[in-house]
C-alpha cells in the first residue's frame, strides 16, 4: 500500500498542506522545529487513530483555530480509499471514503504504518510498559478485535483497582465476593489477550532474529521471550484453562492486592524479554547492540504486517538515519528498495546519499510549509 | 454587552443543561419559546412541573409511575413468575416494544461501578430479593453489555442462584436482519462466543 496524497488543514503548524507522495521514497528535509515530525504524526493518526506524541487534541490543532483536518488518499491492492480525521476540542471524528464512521477505532486497519523514531530505543532500553505498548499497537493494527479487548481489559482493571482501594480504605474483608465479579471478567478478557500476544510474538521472534542476523552478518543472535506474570503458566493451556489459572492467581494474590490497592498479575504486568547471545539486552547490551535490536524489531514488524495483511505497510523513519552506522543503514536501504513506501525525515542530506538509486521525491520543510524540490 | 436580556440568558442556560442539547440548540429553542403565546408556554411549563411532581418510583419495581405501583406491577395479565432486571426505565420501553415479554420488571437505576463509587447498596438491588419469594421462577438479567452491566449481572446471579431461582442473561450478538458481512468484528466475536447448538 502507499499514500498518494495527503491534506493537512490547521494541523499542528500547517495551514493548508496538500502533497502528492512518491509511491517509493519520500525525503523530508528541514531544520528542527519546522514540522517534519508533525507531518509523520498526521499520517500516524490515520493509521492508529491516536497520536504517538499526545492525547490532547488541542495540541494538534493550529494556534487560534478550532478544528483540524487530516485527509489521505491511500492506494491499496484492491483499490483506492480515502481516510480522514477531523479534530476539535471536543473530540475526533473519522471518515472512510467521505462517510463518517461511528467509532474512532473503526479507522484502524486501512492504513498500516511502521514508525521508527529515536524514541524506539526505549523499547529495548527502558521499562516493560514500552515493550507492552509495542506489542499491543502492533497487534491492534492488524486486529481491531484485539484493540477492543485491550480497551475493555484496561477499563475492567481500572474498576477493579478502584474497588481494591476502597476495600483497603474501609478495611472490610467481606467485600471479597465483590472482587470476584470483576475477577471473572478480567480473567476472561485477559486470557484472550495473553493467547493473542503469544501467537504474535511467536511470529515476530523468528522475523526479528532473522533481521538481527542480517544486519550483524550472523554474529548476533536475538531472542524474544514473552514473560507472563501468571504463576503456573504453560503453553499447553487452552483458553478455558488459562482463564481458570488467571482467576486462581487473582485469588492467591488477593490479600496482597488489597494491601497495595492494585492488581498485581495479568497482561498489564507482562514483559517481552529481549536477549542477545543469551544475555538480557536491556541490562548487558551495548548502545550499538541495542540500536540494532530496535531496528530489527521494526523490520520484523514490517514483515509481520506484510504476512498478516498481504501488503507492506508504509514505513515512517523519523530522524533515524543520522543515528545508524553504515552497515545498519545499508540493511535498511536494502529493505526499502523492496517496494515499500518510505517517508524519511532528516536535517540534512549527508547520510542519505545511498538512497539515490531509488525513485524518490525530496521535500523541503520550512516553518510549516512543505515544498517539493524539482 | 449581553446579546439578549437576562431572563433569556437564564432560559438558555437551563435548556443547555439538558442531555443532547448544546448552546446552539438551546438558543434556538429559547427563541422558539419566546415566539409562542403565553398560554402555550404555560402548558409546557405546567407539563414539566406536573410530570416531575406526580411521577415517582413504583414501590415494587422502581419503574416510573404516578401511583404507588406501576402499570406492570398492578396488572394481573402479566406473568408473575418472571422478572426482567434492567438498568433504567428507558430499557423497559425498548423491551415492551418487542412485544415478546410479558413478565414483570425490576429497575436498578444504575450499575455497579467502583470508579464512580457505586456498589450494590447504591442501586436498587436489595428490594429485588423479597420479590423472589412470591413464586418467581426466572430472573432475566438485561443490564447493558459492558463491564459494569456484566459485573452487575454476575453479582445478581451470585445473589439469586442460592435461592433456587433460575437466572438467565439476555444474549448479545448479530442484529436480526443484519448481514454477517456488515457486523463489526467485535460484535461478531461476541456472537460467536455465545453460540448455541442447533
Amino acid at each position: 500500500m502507499y499514500l498518494k496524497k495527503i491534506l493537512c488543514r490547521h494541523f499542528r503548524n500547517f495551514d493548508e498542506l496538500i502533497l502528492d507522495l512518491n509511491p517509493n521514497l519520500n525525503i523530508f528535509l528541514g531544520a528542527n522545529g519546522q514540522g517534519k515530525t508533525n507531518f509523520l504524526e498526521a499520517i500516524y493518526i490515520l493509521a492508529a487513530a491516536d497520536s504517538h506524541r499526545t492525547n490532547v487534541n488541542s495540541e494538534m490543532i493550529k494556534w487560534e483555530y478550532n478544528q483540524a483536518l487530516v485527509q489521505a488518499i491511500l492506494s491499496k491492492r484492491d483499490g483506492k480509499i480515502k481516510l480522514a480525521m477531523r479534530l476539535d476540542s471536543s473530540g475526533r471524528k473519522v471518515e472512510l471514503n467521505d462517510n463518517p464512521l461511528s467509532k474512532i477505532n473503526e479507522i484502524m486497519g486501512y492504513l498500516n504504518v511502521v514508525l521508527f523514531s529515536p524514541e524506539d530505543l526505549k523499547i529495548v532500553k527502558e521499562g516493560p510498559s514500552h515493550r507492552r505498548n509495542f506489542i499491543d499497537l502492533e497487534i491492534s493494527q492488524v486486529s481491531r478485535y484485539y484493540h477492543h479487548l485491550m480497551g475493555k481489559y484496561n477499563h475492567i482493571l481500572k474498576q477493579r483497582n478502584n474497588l481494591l482501594k476502597s476495600i483497603q480504605n474501609k478495611n472490610q474483608s467481606s467485600e471479597g465476593d465483590m472482587l470476584s465479579i470483576w475477577d471473572s471478567q478480567l480473567s476472561e478478557i485477559g486470557s484472550k489477550i495473553i493467547l493473542k500476544r503469544l501467537e504474535v510474538i511467536d511470529k515476530l521472534k523468528i522475523l526479528a532474529r532473522l533481521a538481527q542476523r542480517q544486519i550483524t552478518k550472523g554474529s548476533e543472535d536475538l531472542k524474544l521471550e514473552y514473560d507472563i506474570s501468571l504463576k503456573g503458566f504453560s503453553r499447553k493451556l487452552g483458553e478455558a484453562e488459562l482463564k481458570k489459572l488467571f482467576a486462581e492467581n487473582l485469588l492467591k494474590n488477593r490479600e496482597q492486592e488489597i494491601n497495595r490497592g492494585y492488581t498485581v498479575v495479568g497482561p498489564h504486568r507482562d514483559d517481552l524479554i529481549l536477549k542477545l547471545n543469551e544475555k538480557e539486552l536491556r541490562k548487558y547490551g551495548s548502545q550499538g547492540q541495542q540500536r540494532t535490536a530496535a531496528l530489527s524489531l521494526k523490520l520484523a514488524e514490517l514483515e509481520f504486517m506484510k504476512s498478516e495483511t498481504g501488503e507492506y505497510p508504509v514505513l515512517l523513519l523519523d530522524d533515524v538515519f543520522s543515528e545508524l552506522d553504515s552497515s545498519r543503514r545499508e540493511t535498511l536501504l536494502k529493505v526499502i528498495a523492496d517496494n515499500i513506501q518510505t517517508i524519511i525525515t532528516a536535517t540534512d542530506e549527508e547520510n542519505l546519499s545511498g538512497l539515490r538509486n531509488n525513485s524518490y521525491n525530496i521535500y523541503e520543510v520550512n516553518q510549516g510549509r512543505i515544498t517539493e524540490r524539482r | 454587552m449581553d446579546p439578549y436580556p437576562r431572563p433569556m440568558g437564564k432560559l438558555i442556560g437551563e435548556l443547555s443543561k439538558l442531555p443532547g442539547i448544546g448552546p446552539k440548540t438551546a438558543r434556538r429553542l429559547s427563541f422558539y419559546i419566546l415566539e409562542r403565546s403565553k398560554n402555550e408556554v404555560k402548558e409546557l411549563a405546567d407539563a414539566l412541573l406536573e410530570a416531575r411532581e406526580k411521577i415517582n418510583y413504583c414501590s415494587v419495581c422502581n419503574h416510573l409511575t404516578e401511583n404507588d405501583k406501576c402499570s406492570f406491577c398492578s396488572s394481573e395479565s402479566r406473568d408473575q413468575s418472571m422478572i426482567c432486571v434492567v438498568e433504567s426505565p428507558r430499557d423497559i420501553v425498548v423491551m415492551e416494544k418487542t412485544g415478546e415479554y410479558n413478565g414483570l420488571y425490576h429497575v436498578l437505576h444504575g450499575a455497579i461501578s467502583p470508579m464512580d463509587g457505586i456498589g450494590p447498596d447504591e442501586i436498587k438491588i436489595r428490594s429485588l430479593i423479597p420479590r423472589l419469594e412470591n413464586g418467581v421462577e426466572e430472573v432475566i438479567i438485561a443490564t447493558d453489555p459492558n463491564a459494569e452491566g456484566d459485573a452487575t449481572a454476575m453479582y445478581l446471579a451470585k445473589l439469586i442462584k442460592p435461592l433456587g431461582v433460575k437466572v438467565t442473561r439476555i444474549a448479545h450478538g448479530v442484529p436480526v436482519g443484519g448481514d454477517l458481512e456488515y457486523a463489526d468484528e467485535v460484535t461478531l466475536s461476541k456472537a460467536l462466543e455465545g453460540r448455541r447448538e442447533l
